[in-house]
């Protein structure tokens, strides 16, 4: 098609009128830009362009571009507020484009986890597996049930234990591996999971008390909890690394363009109209 | 232009880079777990919650409040999550998004443009006032120009996204890049939350309801996106509050006759909806569901902004209604447009989000932020706090805890709804279950292998009757559970029934033979200690359930209730902090809950060619029926009995017309009412001798029935005389018969005493 070709060319000399000897104006439109006008008009989900259409579209961005241009020449653009606000917001992405920009190396990144490790502390994990004595089958009767079990499971190894047959089947698992306090608090409910972690390893114990009933227990191992190496957590240090020098970028830009102002207020009294719109009144929260 | 697509790309690389680095490690659960989350939250970012006093915290922090870590309140005192969830998707307002929260920041441009003055948030008045300025301008769809500008709704976009990519853990925690649609016509709530499986594929701009309040722009828009590859769907919410407009049956949002192609469309695009939230529940309401003995739970009528002398309809706003009504639909159609499953969900305005009732701090910033403000019954534009109740919870049945797998769930509706707790349901239909499927130790993939999940569709008849396993297990922090219930709905000629049938329950109780209901768990709940135990009720229920009454020539669908026994509701608990008596105007306890997602049953062409078939409008008016005019109508029921006979069910009743306007239902016949849909508690009323008003206009006899008008159309066809009723898909199913000697048919004729 030939709208589809390399440049599109408008000649502003075409539509200017014959009594205008002004040099000639040039507007371009790339390849790029009529393919950014026909993605967003098909993701408005319309059929493709018609020529037609294209036409029409074509000529709302020229006559964009002739009054943008026209109004820049008559400098409408000065004391508009919209303008100075995506001035400003254009300031804001280059300061976040200078923070995304700088890769890190190893080494820095290195040095920024070691000086505060313990935000990357990895919680303790635990393995264990459990017999149920469950308040379905056994009411109130479910604990005295746990406390005999446990006086025979006691001395047996965890196979012999479970082999005796003693307990309940349980809906989810028998043994739980690697698990957190959140992870372990999200399925038995936080008491269960505040006293889990302090039981002994390697022999059976309880019962500890869940949201469905009791439970012997027998810790197979306990990680405590740690702070990573580095090298663990690269990811998510570069990435935590990556938020705050976008933040600590935006704010020392500002803080540096801001020295260089001095700000001068009119004198008005706090109750005069109009008070409220200045910077400082807008700290004040609505109190119920 | 330069500037802005490098920051994006920027943005996008730095979510790519954290999202793909773990992915490699993600558990896989071939029998899929439970993912408990959220669909629905608002931070400072929403217009509303920045002005209801939420200033402080944004996206970020409410995916750091998911995962367990103390945020602060509006009121700035912490708030912690009781249960860390899975995953979450921050719901913000397209509308004026952030816009308010930069008029209130004097560093922020917008506050220097002249609208900002009038953004600026002083006093607690000025919080109503710009809520219904910002929130009228959106109901007459009224933009203000200077504020819906992309250059500031497109970079709150994009950082809400950037939020969400850094929050995403796959295997670990799922964020998803999500955004409210606000249409809010005359104060009805149409609103949808919009989820985005990829958040590399999201749009330059959500669509928003100021470019469209029509839900038919906003699924155009979606299918345009998804012919782009960006795949996404429609959560519908709060339809007790949508005035009746949320499910139509007649007419779309534009007013044209609901065909095929806006069946197909809402279908392709909604394939779930909100049930409960913190403004009330939307599963079904006493009046539409008089036989339901749960259905009584977080009621909430009420119209967003409370416009003075209007109240919400009730037919068309609740979700078991709907159901029911895309079954009647569906016959007519060939498509079925709610076919939905469920969700539950916050709508807090706090950033984050109170799920228990010992945990409830409101869900409006400063308007119930408050212990006194709120059990004062403080009115929040018009709303009494002491009605909200805390958030509704989902669960997903997915494979990994990841964006994909969790959307995939959602998009073939494997999830249920709670109110709140953890409860964990799973229920399965299929045609060869037997009595201990539930039992087996295999018995998951038993059930995948031998049926369909919550959210799919039975397979051809293969035996007499669909059978179902159902399971569910207590929140382990929570009240034990009472019962499991399996909720049949089904259509006939355009009619629609409910049935409710309880099938698992604790203890030895026993249901009743004839009627099926089982006693109530009892209550342990002490009101004035506000306390409860656990000593009643079940920690698990299981059981296999054949449906006794199945059709193979009926549409219908089938979705599981689990109860848990009586715990205290939020205001008793509170009444007890303040050491006053609990609020008279809601109940002291309350049942949690969980909802599965329905299984629908379509029959086959064969099979609904079986039932006769019933008499429509159209039959009626092909052989010269003409319906009857006012004036024809006046003569036949003003200060007369009219004997009609449903033909779908056979069952035979009186309506009596009083000369004031007044009219009453009497003398049903036996058994034969109380399963209909959508007539309330026509009977129990008029065997009371409460009337209904009744007028005569434009041909048709119209009562009104929840606020909303309920027509019939009388026609007469040789010397038989049809009439039609509203809402039953052009079919003329009742008609006018004689007195009958006597209302019973389950006496034999001739039998005496």
């Amino acid at each position: 098609m030939l709208i589809g070709a390399a440049l599109f060319v408008v000649q502003r000399a075409l539509h200017a009128p014959a009594d205008a000897p002004s040099p000639l104006n040039t507007i371009v439109l790339t390849q790029d830009d009529l393919r950014q006008m026909s993605v967003s008009w098909l993701a408005q989900g319309r059929p493709p362009l018609t020529p037609e259409e294209w036409r029409s579209l074509i000529e709302a961005k020229v006559r964009e571009e002739v009054l943008y241009r026209e109004a820049l020449a008559l400098g409408l653009e000065k004391d508009d507020t919209i303008v100075k606000r995506r001035m400003v917001q254009k300031m804001e992405f280059l300061a976040e484009d200078v923070a995304a920009a700088r890769e890190p190396n190893d080494a820095e990144l290195q040095a920024w986890f070691d000086k505060d490790p313990a935000r990357f502390a990895m919680p303790p994990r635990i393995t264990f597996r459990h017999l149920y004595f469950g308040i379905d089958r056994r009411g109130a009767q479910a604990k005295s049930a746990a406390d005999a079990a446990l006086t025979r499971v006691r001395p047996l190894s965890e196979d012999a234990a479970v082999a005796l047959n003693v307990a309940d089947a349980f809906m989810f698992e028998d043994v739980y591996r690697d698990r957190t306090p959140d992870h372990i608090a999200k399925d038995f409910g936080p008491p269960f999971a505040r006293v889990l972690f302090e039981l002994p390893v390697g022999v059976w114990s309880g019962p500890v008390e869940s949201g469905y009933g009791w439970h012997l227990i027998f810790v197979e191992s306990l990680e405590p909890q740690r702070i990573p190496a580095y090298e663990e957590v690269a990811d998510d240090v570069r990435t935590q690394w990556i938020g705050e020098q976008s933040d600590l970028a935006k704010r020392t830009a500002y803080e540096q363009m801001r020295s260089k102002y001095v700000v001068v207020l009119p004198s008005v009294p706090a109750d005069a109209p109009g008070a409220a719109s200045r910077p400082q009144a807008s700290d004040d929260a609505p109190q119920q | 232009m330069q500037f802005r697509l490098t920051a994006i790309l920027s943005a996008t690389l730095i979510g790519f880079a954290s999202g793909s680095a773990v992915a490699a490690d993600v558990a896989n659960h071939p029998q899929r777990e439970a993912y408990f989350g959220e669909t629905h939250v608002h931070t400072s970012w929403s217009f509303d919650a920045y002005i209801f006093g939420n200033h402080m915290t944004g996206p970020a922090d409410a995916y750091n409040y998911a995962k367990g870590q103390p945020i602060k309140h509006p009121l700035g005192y912490d708030i912690k999550i009781e249960a860390p969830l899975d995953w979450m998707g921050v719901t913000d307002h397209s509308e004026y998004a952030g816009v308010v929260r930069l008029a209130n920041d004097p560093a922020s441009p917008i506050s220097k443009l002249p609208i900002a003055k009038d953004l600026v948030v002083h006093k607690p008045e000025d919080i109503q006032r710009i809520y219904l300025q910002l929130g009228t301008s959106m109901i007459q769809m009224k933009p203000i120009a200077a504020l819906v500008d992309p250059s500031v709704s497109g970079t709150v976009w994009k950082s809400n996204n950037a939020a969400a990519d850094a929050a995403n853990e796959p295997g670990k925690f799922t964020a998803f890049c999500a955004y409210e649609w606000t249409s809010t016509p005359r104060y009805s709530n149409m609103h949808r939350n919009v989820f985005f499986r990829d958040c590399a594929k999201v749009p330059e701009m959500p669509f928003s309801s100021l470019d469209s309040q029509s839900p038919e722009d906003l699924w155009n828009w979606m299918d345009g996106q998804r012919k782009q590859g960006n795949e996404l769907l429609a959560i519908s919410h709060n339809a007790n509050l949508s005035n009746g407009i949320m499910y139509p049956t007649d007419v779309d949002f534009k007013g044209r006759p609901i065909d095929k192609a806006w069946a197909e469309s809402r279908d392709r695009n909604e394939h779930l909806t909100e049930i409960k939230q913190i403004k009330g529940q939307s599963e079904t309401h006493p009046v539409l569901s008089p036989t339901d003995e749960f259905a009584n739970f977080e009621v909430l009528s009420y119209l967003l902004g409370d416009p003075a002398g209007t109240f919400p309809q009730i037919p068309g706003s609740y979700v078991r209604q709907a159901l029911k009504d895309g079954l009647g639909l569906h016959a007519n159609l060939g498509v079925n447009p709610y076919k939905m499953g469920f969700v539950g969900g916050s709508d807090s305005h706090n950033t984050g989000v109170p799920y228990r009732q010992d945990n409830f701090f409101g869900g409006h910033g400063h308007a119930d932020g408050e212990i006194k403000t709120r059990m004062t019954g403080a009115l929040f534009a018009g709303l009494d706090t002491r009605l909200e109740n805390p958030a509704g919870l989902t669960g997903v049945w997915a494979e990994q805890n990841t964006r994909a797998s969790l959307f995939d769930a959602m998009q073939r509706r494997e999830t249920f709804a709670t109110s709140g707790p953890h409860i964990k349901v799973r229920f399965f239909g299929g045609w060869g279950f037997t009595k201990d499927d539930d039992k087996k130790a295999d018995w998951i993939k038993n059930a995948y292998a031998k049926g369909v999940p919550m959210g799919g569709d039975l397979a051809a008849p293969a035996g007499k009757a669909p059978s179902f396993v159902v399971w569910a297990v207590k929140a382990p922090t929570s009240g034990n559970l009472d019962r499991i219930q399996i909720v049949k709905g089904w259509a006939k000629n355009g009619q629609t029934f409910e049935k409710i049938y309880n099938v698992a329950w604790s203890g030895d109780r026993k249901a009743d033979r004839l009627t099926g209901r089982v006693p109530a768990v009892g209550n342990t709940v002490d009101i004035e200690k506000a306390t409860y135990t656990n000593s009643i009720g079940s920690v698990e229920l299981t059981t296999v359930w054949t449906d006794p009454d199945f059709e193979p020539g009926v549409d219908a669908f089938y979705y599981a209730r689990v109860l848990e026994i009586p715990t205290p509701r939020w205001t008793t608990i509170q009444a007890k902090e303040l050491g006053i008596p609990p609020p008279d105007v809601v109940a002291a306890t309350v049942q949690e809950r969980a909802w599965s997602s329905p299984i629908w049953f379509t029959p086959t062409d064969a099979a609904r060619k079986a039932v006769p078939a019933g008499t429509t409008v159209a039959d009626l008016k092909s052989k010269g029926a003409v319906a009857l005019t006012d004036a024809q109508l006046n003569d036949l029921i003003v200060g007369k009995n009219l004997w009609l006979r449903n033909n779908v069910t056979g069952g035979i009743f009186k309506a009596m017309f009083a000369t004031n306007g007044q009219r009453v239902i009497r003398n049903v016949t036996q058994g034969r009412m109380p399963e209909q849909s959508e007539i309330g508690a026509a009977l129990e009323n008029g065997l009371l001798g409460i009337p209904t008003t009744y007028v005569i206009r434009n041909g048709k006899i119209v009562t009104y029935f929840g606020n909303a008008p309920f027509e019939m159309t009388v026609f007469k066809a040789g010397d038989k005389t049809f009439a039609a009723r509203s809402n039953e898909f052009g079919f003329a199913n009742y008609e006018i018969v004689p007195e009958p000697a006597a209302l019973n048919p389950n006496l034999p004729p001739g039998a005496s005493l």
